[in-house]
């Protein structure tokens, strides 16, 4: 039980405690980690973005639960923590891709898309009368032929990385990252990666269904997902299955 | 008008300063236009764009005789003032302020092509009334001149012309343009047809400025007459 002096920091989202943290971002933070993870691997090829979207019940329409979003032609979002403030980030990304085409008549680089919803978390942290968004997002995609991957958390920070994981289970898979990645990988090989990573912390394994994975090849420059037959076969082959 | 706090406001407008609002009611008599004659050529090592340097009241009167209509916006690229000084003037400072903006949040700059639309958008979307500039740069692409019309219409081209002088000046170019030709050729050949147009059209004369824009940057020199030009 915490203290009724921590509680009074606590209540107001634009109220600091005394020794300068806001706790509400830091709930927030607590919120993405009680999601199921997502990753995202840069390759030379291109960028490879999976979620683990396992069902709670055989009954549900898997399509239902949506973890990989399409921003632009060009980009992808991977999300991991409330899906419901993730929808919302994802539709300022859709908007702000479009927007920038009509302006410059270009796409949004993946920086410029990726800070434009940093920006935007950012205000929910400063505002009274609002929560701060309990989500964070991999956004991956191709800017001037160019591979990027970047990761958005609920203080409103923009990083950049090689690879990364979000969502439960964060440290574990990062770590796997941190020893499998390879910088001259190709896209096949980031795929195999980002599966892997995503297995490392499921101990039943992983099953073609409870798996949302897509990349944006260099080439195409083009988002793609993954249809379910050939996740289904990569995990197979890598022996990353369960036992159905 | 842009609203900082929603970011996804208008895409037509500049993030910075506002749209000049409705004309209605200007006093068209006393509103200083260029008349003018502004010559964008593209070649593989640079753009030239050469103007002249009249600004007339009511078509009738010379009220100055050495103006600019060519100035830089961007690190390597220009646009001409054609049409009304004041509205030119203000979309000319529009543009700048957007396309460091741009840069200095981006890491760099603006495409030529992405700058013209944005010009476009904003001729279409305010009323600069009666603005016909040449935007002119150079890019990772290469060299690029467009010209915008008032009504956002964006149009590329090797070699464009606007202002009251066209038709003389286009005549000039025509059949002489060479895709191959150098900057120095480029040059020439511009200067000539603003001298052309000088000789021909009222509302251009008094000299030439030029604007050389390469991959390093923009050079803008003025002359009294055509032949120190060349």
């Amino acid at each position: 039980m915490q203290g009724n002096e921590q509680q009074a920091y606590d209540r107001g989202i634009t109220i600091f405690s005394p020794d300068g943290r806001l706790y509400q971002v830091e709930y927030a933070r607590e919120a993405v980690k009680r999601g199921t993870a997502s990753v995202g691997v840069r390759t030379e090829d291109g960028v490879v973005i999976a979620a683990d979207r396992h069902a709670r019940s055989p009954l549900i329409e898997r399509d239902s639960i949506e973890k990989i979003h399409e921003i632009d032609s060009h980009v992808g979002v991977a999300s991991a923590g409330h899906v419901a403030d993730a929808r919302q980030l994802i539709d300022v990304a859709r908007r702000q891709a479009q927007v920038n085409r009509l302006r410059y008549d270009e796409p949004a680089s993946v920086e410029s898309l990726t800070k434009e919803i940093t920006d935007y978390i950012q205000q929910y942290t400063q505002t009274g009368g609002a929560r701060p968004f309990g989500v964070a997002l991999l956004v991956a995609g191709i800017e001037d032929g160019e591979p990027r991957l970047f990761e958005t958390d609920p203080s409103g920070t923009p990083y950049e990385w090689q690879a990364v994981a979000i969502g439960g289970s964060r440290e574990d898979i990062q770590t796997f990252l941190e020893d499998e990645y390879a910088e001259e990988m190709d896209l096949e090989a980031g795929i195999e990666l980002a599966l892997r990573a995503l297995a490392s912390v499921n101990e039943d394994g992983l099953d073609a269904t409870g798996v949302d994975i897509a990349t944006i090849d260099v080439e195409s420059e083009q988002f793609e997902k993954l249809a379910e037959d050939d996740i289904a076969e990569r995990l197979e082959e890598f022996e990353l299955g369960g036992e159905n | 008008m842009y609203d900082p706090e929603n970011r996804l406001t208008d895409a037509y407008e500049p993030e910075v300063g506002n749209l000049p609002n409705e004309d209605g009611g200007r006093d068209e008599e006393n509103v200083v236009k260029t008349g003018t004659t502004t010559v964008g050529i593209s070649t593989e090592n640079g753009v030239i764009i050469a103007t002249d340097r009249r600004a007339s009241l009511g078509g009738r009167f010379v009220s100055n005789k050495q103006v600019q209509k060519v100035e830089q916006i961007h690190p390597t690229a220009a646009m001409t003032l054609v049409g009304s000084v004041g509205g030119a003037q203000s979309f000319i400072r529009s543009l700048r302020a957007e396309a460091d903006l741009y840069e200095v949040r981006r890491d760099e700059p603006l495409s030529i092509h992405a700058l013209a639309t944005l010009a476009g958008n904003f001729a279409r979307g305010g009323p600069y009334f009666a603005i016909n500039p040449i935007v002119g740069g150079v890019d990772e692409d290469g060299s690029h001149v467009y010209s915008v019309d008032p009504a956002g219409g964006v149009l590329e081209d090797d070699y464009t012309v606007t202002g009251s002088g066209t038709m003389v000046a286009t005549g000039t170019i025509e059949g002489q343009y060479d895709p191959e030709m150098s900057l120095g050729e480029a040059r020439d050949l511009a200067i000539r047809a603003v001298n052309a147009a000088a000789e021909r059209d009222t509302g251009s004369g008094n000299g030439v400025v030029l604007a050389e824009i390469t991959d390093e940057g923009v050079e803008i020199d003025a002359f009294d007459d055509y032949e120190t030009a060349e």
